[in-house]
């Protein structure tokens, strides 16, 4: 118990009597992982993205005019019953038409034309959205050999091919954003390493000295390795209290660049709070803690 | 005491430092070490605290053999030999009370222990107005005379002194080699190693000569010879 009090005792007075030493190993922490955390901000808004546009391609079944209601609904429940389908919108004829009209509302010759057929040429649709875009050729598949009287027209070459497109398109960003976070995250263990690696340089002198009057190495690196760990928890306690007032100003932009879309970036960090900045001080710590055991170790063989 | 059998030592550049070296030093006395630079005095020195391991021979300290002493049995025995260097080697950001203080921490003294002895080895080397100063604040006799009451507080059998009057003046350097001589009547081994001529002629006690590596005079009463 002597021996403990003794070591954070040490950790304390060399934190205080170093103060600008501490002060820089902490804002170096706080920086690196502040680039971490802004890297992790990036891959959750592109995910995010990626979502978006997954969430607008769908596969429509344009159905045949005289359909009745109840041969739709069978189809739709018939539909909703396939392997990969996240949901089927039915969509009459009625809000076919009004959804054209809106789309259409600034172009005359549009809305011309439509007045003088004088009668509504749409046809009713299920709209069908896959859950898994990867696998949509199957669902595309299945959609073909459905057997239905009221399937006017089933042809879901364009879609496929998109959907194919945007598979290709969010892989490369998902493994382009892996190998970057990774690249990223080694290269901030190693900034955090020669951090504290350069902080017990400075100590070498005392660290020949304390061997030189009988301290044992583990009695040496003990305060070195509790210096390490409040140098990263004070990071991590700074870093929480920077990077959510970050996140809520950042918040106003990412809702206008994402109209119609529930995107909240506060409350992803906060969701995920003990994951992120918990396996964040993990890692720091493992390695402010190796680099102290590596450097003492160096700079002990006295 | 000290009993050096037949050493030697060669570093890995192959230059031989001690050749078949034998000394044997009893309880009690005063010894002189000289020579001149490259003589093997500080080799000498750092075999005795465990820093350097020899090649062959025998080296024994208070009945413990060290020929062969583990890295763990190190700090063991530093904490039974006291030693003070030319430059002081005091922790620079504690105080003169915490640098003494730190080498009986490190040895698991009691906190009693700690606040009974400090004071008292403050006191025999007369710092103990400055017990709270940093070492850039006090001179450089003043430090060395610190760093003697951290090599006491052990109550050491044995003083290794690696000149430690290189860095001082005339007046200061003996006023610590007077505190030597104070500390050697309380019945302490002491090892003064040194190339001062003056010291170890107004001594006149045992005087042990080196030149590459050997043992070329030793004498009684002697005087610095190289």
């Amino acid at each position: 118990m002597n021996t403990i009090l003794r070591i954070l005792k040490f950790s304390a007075q060399d934190i205080a009597r170093n103060v600008w030493l501490s002060v820089a190993t902490i804002t170096i922490l706080v920086l690196t992982l502040f680039s971490i955390n802004i890297m992790a901000t990036v891959r959750v808004i592109s995910d995010n993205a990626i979502e978006v546009i997954k969430g607008k391609v769908d596969f429509s079944v344009y159905l045949k005019s005289e359909a009745g209601e109840g041969e739709i609904l069978a189809l739709k429940t018939k539909i909703e019953g396939l392997n990969n389908v996240k949901s089927v919108d039915y969509v009459s004829k009625q809000q076919a038409l009004q959804k054209f009209r809106d789309k259409n509302q600034n172009n005359q010759q549009v809305i011309e034309a439509l007045r003088e057929l004088g009668k509504n040429p749409l046809s009713p649709s299920l709209n069908i959205l896959p859950n898994d875009t990867t696998q949509a050729a199957q669902l595309v598949e299945s959609l073909k050999r459905l057997d239905s009287d009221i399937i006017e027209s089933r042809d879901f070459s364009d879609n496929a091919a998109i959907v194919k497109k945007v598979d290709y398109i969010t892989g490369k960003i998902n493994e382009a954003g892996l190998f970057v976070i990774i690249v990223f995250s080694l290269t901030s263990l190693l900034v955090i390493y020669n951090t504290v690696k350069v902080t017990i340089y400075t100590h070498r002198r005392e660290i020949e000295i304390m061997r030189l009057v009988g301290a044992s190495r583990s009695f040496i690196v003990a305060p070195f390795l509790v210096s390490a760990l409040i140098y990263t928890l004070i990071a991590i306690l700074l870093i929480t209290s920077i990077f959510f007032p970050f996140l809520t100003l950042l918040q106003p932009y990412l809702e206008v660049f994402f109209t119609g879309y529930n995107i909240n970036i506060v409350s992803y960090f906060i969701n995920n709070f003990w994951f992120i900045f918990g396996v964040e001080f993990l890692a720091a710590a493992f390695a402010a803690a190796s680099a102290s055991l590596l450097a003492v170790r160096k700079y002990s063989k006295v | 005491m000290i009993h050096l059998k037949n050493i030697c030592k060669t570093y890995s550049h192959r230059t031989k430092v001690l050749r078949d070296l034998n000394l044997n030093i009893h309880p009690g006395e005063f010894v002189s070490i000289v020579g001149q630079s490259g003589a093997g005095k500080t080799t000498l020195v750092k075999i005795l605290i465990g820093e350097e391991r020899v090649d062959s021979g025998q080296v024994e300290i208070g009945g413990w053999d060290i020929t062969r002493l583990s890295r763990r049995e190190v700090p063991y025995l530093r904490r039974q030999i006291g030693v003070i260097f030319q430059d002081f080697k005091l922790l620079p950001k504690k105080t003169l009370a915490e640098n003494i203080a730190f080498a009986l921490e490190v040895s698991g003294g009691t906190n009693a222990k700690i606040k009974s002895i400090v004071p008292s080895v403050l006191k025999i080397v007369g710092l103990e107005d400055k017990a709270d100063r940093y070492p850039t604040e006090i001179s450089g006799g003043e430090a060395q005379r610190a760093a003697i009451a951290r090599a006491l507080v052990h109550q050491p059998k044995i003083l290794l002194a690696d000149e430690p009057t290189g860095n001082l003046d005339t007046i200061n350097a003996d006023e610590i080699i007077d505190l030597l001589l104070r500390i050697n009547r309380f019945g302490t081994t002491v090892i003064l190693v040194t190339h001062n001529r003056e010291i170890v002629n107004r001594l006149n006690r045992r005087v042990v000569a080196m030149e590459r590596g050997e043992i070329i005079s030793d004498q009684e009463h002697g005087k610095y010879v190289l």
